[in-house]
């Protein structure tokens, strides 16, 4: 019956009750779309990231991560290649020479990464033609072409078709250097395609290098709803002499924007929830001190405190938590709506794009998400039941039967 | 006969305003099984706060009170909230139901505070509702009774826990002279048919008439005693 009968308070001034209950609701929406939101913007940073600079694995020689020196090779890359391509969650491989070395133009030079792909094999993996935003990939120039971000390009003050110098260690640790023609501009919003890169074939940087063959990087996509980390861990125990690494260990950074996403809900919840907590303590403050006398009957007559609290406890968390499941629903709903069409932010895509987000926005959020919202409206509910429900009991009967 | 409700000594001092008020002055009271009490007096007496001591809802500032020999005036709270359950009934001014639960409800209220079952709970609320001529308002909320059906109901609610006795803080002055005199019919006939023990705080002369016993206070004191035939 306490149940009841706190159900039947609940509904004693359905106007204000109302007024909670719709707050809640409200509350527990803006809870749902800011969370996804908030994810659409930090998942989309991720997969440019992750589909244009890290991949969702890459394997390398453990020494070569520690300086970059060009002698350590994956040891025979053939066969990592044919165990990812038999691999059903691989959908694409890249094999690529990496060394560092400068560029320069005729007017300036920099330091730079010089990536040496199959522009093929490339092109599945990082869609890295889908980026050229002048000229053509890898196209249109018959001897050494190369690919710049639009950033390096400008600050280099070369164009498609201009000229550009190579320069770098050989094997044989001489300084070698290498002409190459720009044949087209990339548009990335990634700052290490965008400033630090210089993506040229293979074959023509081997060339150069004076070996014949080599890889030093391979790098994998993965299907969608992949474990990319077991995946790691399964060619890790494949190759043990190689290093083979995720894109959260190859990318902290993406990591911690991970984790961030729960942060951020965590912290949305917490400030909305607050908010919404003092609503609650003021209804149910209001409801208790109004039914002073009432309390105190059923404290005269023989009701425990401790059902007296918990009569106030379940008060407030029906009032609390049946907005709840609407909330929830029309949160869902907008997400469901705006995740399947996106948010089309183009107006800003100059803006977002130069801080590696995308143009259009897909709201998104994971069960986990979800879950954490309803603990926390619960948890919200309980602590805002504990003063009125203390309130409550410390009423005595003698004065509450004749104070009112 | 053995006292049921026995008071020795006790007075009540209040230090709510910088000079003591002394509601009760060393009182001393026995009340037997079966008696149908009226404790009258002038305002500010000390009638309720002596009915407040005996039923277990305000401690004595000096004094014991015991009730079928087991002393109350010590008890902690939630001992006296337990004892209050099983032993006394209370019908109070403003009949005090709880207004979100129907008359047969706030009837079943005190038995599923006892933790009797459902049926049980159910036959005695309906059969007290009868008694007390009101079972066609069973599933009405107070709000739509009239004061004296709601008195009824709380009187119904008072009887519902097999109480020791039952005690009646001014219990008709809300109730228009109808309603008075059927309320009063009603508890004599239940006090002489089943031996139910009343105690009534009350001003009102119809009450005084009805009484077998009228104590008067002045000041917190007994000042006459009055057993009738």
């Amino acid at each position: 019956m306490l149940a009841i009968l706190a159900w039947r308070n609940v509904w004693r001034h359905r106007g204000r009750s109302a007024v909670v209950i719709g707050a809640m609701v409200v509350g527990i929406w803006s809870l749902t779309f800011g969370g996804a939101f908030m994810n659409s913007f930090l998942l989309s940073y991720i997969q440019t990231a992750i589909r244009h600079e890290v991949s969702n694995g890459q394997i390398h020689h453990p020494e070569f991560t520690q300086d970059f020196d060009i002698k350590f090779t994956i040891d025979k890359p053939q066969r990592i290649v044919s165990f990812l391509k038999e691999n059903e969650n691989v959908v694409a491989v890249a094999r690529r020479r990496v060394v560092n070395g400068m560029i320069a133009s005729t007017r300036q030079a920099t330091g730079v990464k010089i990536v040496g792909v199959e522009p093929n094999e490339e092109a599945r993996v990082t869609e890295l033609d889908s980026l050229v935003a002048e000229g053509a990939y890898f196209e249109g120039i018959s001897r050494n072409p190369v690919l710049l971000g639009k950033r390096l390009s400008e600050k280099l003050k070369v164009n498609v078709r201009s000229k550009v110098v190579l320069t770098f260690q050989d094997i044989d640790g001489n300084i070698t250097a290498g002409s190459f023609r720009v044949a087209g501009i990339l548009d990335a919003s990634s700052t290490v395609i965008d400033e630090g890169s210089a993506f040229v074939v293979r074959e023509d940087l081997n060339r150069l290098l004076g070996i014949e063959d080599g890889v030093h990087e391979i790098a994998y996509t993965t299907a969608p709803g992949t474990e990319d980390d077991l995946l790691a861990a399964e060619i890790q125990a494949a190759f043990p002499g190689e290093m083979v690494r995720s894109w959260r260990e190859l990318a902290p950074l993406l990591l911690f924007m991970e984790q961030w996403m729960g942060a951020v809900l965590q912290v949305l919840i917490l400030i909305i929830m607050l908010a919404l907590a003092f609503g609650i303590i003021n209804t149910m403050l209001m409801a208790v001190l109004e039914r002073v006398r009432e309390v105190g009957v059923m404290i005269a007559l023989g009701t425990r405190r401790s059902r007296v609290f918990l009569m106030i406890m379940i008060e407030t968390l029906l009032l609390s938590t049946v907005g709840g499941p609407f909330g929830l629903l029309a949160g869902y709903a907008t997400i469901s709506w705006l995740g399947s069409r996106g948010i089309d932010l183009s107006d800003y895509s100059e803006g977002l794009k130069s801080i590696g987000y995308e143009s259009v926005l897909y709201p998104q959020l994971f069960l986990s998400d979800y879950l954490t919202i309803v603990a926390g409206v619960l948890i919200t509910a309980f602590l805002a039941s504990l003063y009125p429900a203390w309130k409550a009991i410390r009423m005595q009967p003698v004065e509450a039967i004749r104070g009112v | 006969m053995a006292a049921l409700i026995r008071a020795t000594n006790i007075s009540k001092v209040y230090h709510k305003t910088a000079v003591p008020v002394h509601a009760i002055n060393n009182l001393s009271v026995d009340i037997a099984e079966g008696e149908f009490t009226a404790i009258v007096g002038p305002s500010g007496c000390g009638k309720t706060t002596l009915l407040n001591i005996l039923g277990g809802l305000d401690y004595p500032t000096s004094g014991t009170v015991t009730i079928n020999g087991i002393d109350i005036s010590g008890m902690k709270d939630s001992e006296l909230i337990d004892f209050r359950l099983h032993n006394i009934g209370f019908v109070f001014q403003a009949y005090n139901l709880i207004p979100v639960l129907t008359a047969l409800e706030n009837v079943e209220f005190i038995m599923l505070l006892q933790k009797r079952s459902r049926k049980e709970r159910l036959a005695r609320a309906r059969e007290l509702l009868e008694e007390m001529n009101i079972a066609d308002k069973a599933d009405h909320r107070p709000g739509q009774l009239s004061g004296g059906q709601q008195q009824r109901v709380a009187v119904a609610r008072a009887l519902a826990s097999n109480p020791r006795f039952i005690l009646a803080d001014e219990p008709t002055a809300n109730l228009d002279s109808v309603s008075t005199e059927n309320l009063l019919d009603l508890m004599a006939r239940i006090n002489r048919e089943q031996n139910a023990t009343f105690i009534f705080s009350t001003h009102d002369q119809r009450v005084m008439d009805k009484a077998r016993r009228l104590i008067r206070l002045v000041d917190g004191a007994i000042v006459s005693d009055e057993v009738r035939s």
